[in-house]
């Protein structure tokens, strides 16, 4: 306990460094301020915005994501309550009865709920972030090449039984991922693979040019199909921003439940923040006396999913710094993210780099209380956002995006993978093809192969060693056992109908 | 495969109908995908006693594709699914060409037959900014050239001189 005090001392330390609130401040301004701008989710915003933490120390830069992240989080549900329109996945739920409550003219106050509780889940996942870092640490010192190869396809079974859509599809598209992640050099060989004999290509496919391509530019095309007619931005001055006593009474419950499945769905990999705010959501409708008042305005359904998708969004770190396994997408970016920095994700970050560590969860906290802080008052600003036309908005994205693009190599070539990439997202979504689980494989690909490669070495080329190795026998059969839950027509109806609610 | 429908609608045991054309056809696509990869890592050397060779892993996932698009594509052949939905042409195209544009007028190029000078950032940006606008159905030029040069401006400034990235900023300079 002691320790977890010292270690989150540690942590505050780093992140009250005023460079750090700094960064942190800028990224959750910067992260709300594309959030907010509907048709750009978190992801987009996260690979959007990723150049711009090029030039900053390792700390700062890890800092300034982890505030972009949760920014891009609260600004989609600011477009969700506001405008209808759901900046991301996280906040569709958020639309249904925080719009409704928008309507009725209580935007300021649904607003505030969803940051209060975001606040509140920002809290407890917080200190669950520092209370298990250093348990599951320890029990990833036991994981060989062989855990890790099962703990990864885990993971990547994880995102197929909670992508939304065919089972089959969503590993069609892992495969797709992994296959693709295998473009470049042989890590023990250096042979050029599948390069085309194209020289930018020997180093790899950039993961920011995939996630840029599939996520961006495709998202921007598919935009430009719907018409943009339909947007409904509630107007008139928001008044009322404080939530009254019955507000607080009637959403603190929700809170607490809220914030109690999100921090379990976030750990767990392939999951994170969307199946939490559906779950929270769906988990409160059930229990609630009156369930009929869902839909309409109700504050708890407001409260359930903010809170619970904040609190995956946090726990959904665990894996990444513990295990240095990416459970999500978002997460995925950040392994770009701290690769570029020259940090390998992963167990000894902790023991290595305590103060990144430590402070990148301090830092954590902090961003909930800013958010709080900067953006009740900066509701105003948001909505005047909202009002800038979408056909002047995309192509200001898509140049930004090229010159992200191009400042992390400065090669022209990524650009036009991206664009390459950014059709292929566009083909995927008329196929129906979830661009998530691509996304994943892609980062994990590599880690996969290494760590099957040595198993297989260590091992004398005897495969029965993933099923002989008890933790890795366990992790595998979880992962089939998940496998066929989902592959059952029932449980995949039931599935389904949580995610039309 | 349609025309197999047509001609012998209910004609002897076997007959073709793709019923789902969104799985049918996004799982022969991925098989093509995965024939490439596996013509193109080919050449690798493979196992050598127990130790992966480069070429290894791609050919596993290669050949795991395939069989998981051929039963993308089986689903699609058995089960009915929605039609494909209609590609746009004008807003892809322009997006696309936006992009490109940037890319060839950053750093210019040289293919030998055709080639550009380096154009640095400030015209690339205008011209992608100018070039992608046109995919949308709504475009207007007083307000699209006041964006773009306002757009222009505000890269110039955040990229250049705040996060101090080296960008040639002119074709001269």
């Amino acid at each position: 306990m002691s320790e977890l005090l010292a270690n989150l001392a540690l942590g505050f330390s780093v992140a009250a460094h005023p460079y750090n609130i700094g960064f942190c401040l800028l990224g959750a301004l910067v992260g709300t301020l594309v959030g907010v701008l509907p048709g750009i989710g978190t992801v987009a915003t996260v690979a959007m915005l990723l150049p711009i933490t090029f030039g900053l120390p390792p700390v700062g830069a890890l800092i300034m994501l982890a505030g972009i992240y949760y920014g891009a989080q609260y600004g989609g549900s600011t477009t969700s309550v506001l405008v209808n329109i759901p900046g991301e996945a996280t906040s569709v739920v958020t639309c249904l009865d925080g719009h409704q409550m928008a309507r009725q003219g209580r935007a300021g106050a649904a607003l505030s709920i969803a940051a209060i509780g975001s606040f509140f889940a920002g809290c407890v996942s917080t200190v669950l972030v520092a209370a298990l870092g250093v348990p599951l640490t320890s029990l990833a010192l036991l994981f060989g090449p062989a855990e890790y190869f099962s703990l990864m396809v885990l993971g990547l079974i994880f995102a197929v039984v909670l992508a939304k859509g065919s089972v089959l599809k969503a590993i069609a598209m892992i495969v797709t991922g992994l296959l693709l992640s295998m473009v470049g050099s042989d890590l023990e060989t250096g042979a050029g693979r599948m390069t085309f004999d194209i020289a930018e290509l020997s180093d790899g496919i950039g993961f920011t040019n995939v996630a840029m391509g599939v996520f961006g530019f495709a998202e921007i095309i598919r935009n430009l199909e719907m018409s943009q007619e339909s947007r409904d931005i509630v107007k008139g001055k928001i008044k009322g921003l404080m939530p009254t006593r019955q507000d607080l009474i009637d959403s603190s419950g929700a809170i607490a439940r809220g914030t109690i499945l999100g921090s379990l769905l976030g750990i767990l990999p392939g999951g994170g923040a969307v199946v939490a705010s559906f779950a929270a959501y769906t988990f409160e409708k059930r229990i609630s006396k009156n369930p009929e008042r869902f839909g309409r305005g109700a504050i708890e359904g407001v409260a359930a999913p903010e809170s619970a998708n904040n609190a995956a969004a946090q726990t959904s770190f665990i894996p990444l710094l513990t295990l240095g396994i990416p459970p999500n997408a978002v997460m995925a970016l950040m392994v770009g993210a701290m690769t570029i920095h020259g940090i390998v994700p992963g167990p000894q970050v902790m023991t290595k780099q305590p103060e990144l560590f430590w402070g990148m969860i301090a830092s954590m906290w902090l961003g909930n209380l800013m958010l709080v802080i900067i953006n009740l008052p900066l509701v105003g600003v948001w909505v005047t956002l909202l009002r800038v036309p979408y056909r002047l908005l995309y192509p200001s994205i898509i140049v930004f995006c090229c010159i992200g693009i191009y400042s992390i190599n400065n090669s022209p070539t990524d650009v036009v993978i991206a664009a390459i990439f950014g059709l292929f997202g566009y083909w995927l979504t008329k196929h129906e093809f979830e661009p998530a689980p691509l996304v994943l494989a892609f980062v994990l690909g590599p880690l996969m192969e290494e760590n099957l490669r040595r198993a297989m070495l260590i091992a004398r080329g005897d495969a029965t060693v993933f099923a002989t190795r008890p933790i890795s026998a366990g992790l595998l059969a979880c992962a089939l056992f998940l496998l066929l839950l989902a592959a059952l027509p029932m449980i995949r109806k039931r599935r389904d109908e949580v995610f039309v609610e | 495969m349609s025309e197999g429908a047509k001609t012998s609608p209910n004609g002897g045991g076997f007959r073709f109908k793709v019923r789902g054309p969104r799985d049918f056809y996004g799982g022969l696509a991925l098989i093509a995908l995965a024939i490439l990869a596996s013509w193109a890592s080919g050449d690798l050397p493979g196992m050598h006693g127990f130790a992966f060779g480069p070429g290894t892993a791609p050919r596993l996932f290669a050949s795991l594709l395939a069989a998981v698009g051929a039963l993308v594509a089986l689903g699609g052949l058995l089960f009915d699914g929605p039609p494909i939905e209609s590609y746009a042409i004008r807003g892809p195209a322009w997006v696309i060409l936006g992009i490109l544009a940037f890319a060839a007028m950053i750093r210019g190029f040289n293919l030998g037959f055709i080639r550009l000078p380096p154009l640095g950032l400030v015209p690339s940006t205008f011209a992608a900014f100018m070039i992608s606008i046109f995919g949308s159905s709504e475009f207007r030029w007083v307000e699209s050239l006041i964006a773009a040069l306002a757009m222009t401006a505000f890269c110039v400034v955040l990229f250049v001189y705040l996060l101090q990235l080296p960008f040639q900023l002119w074709p001269w300079y």
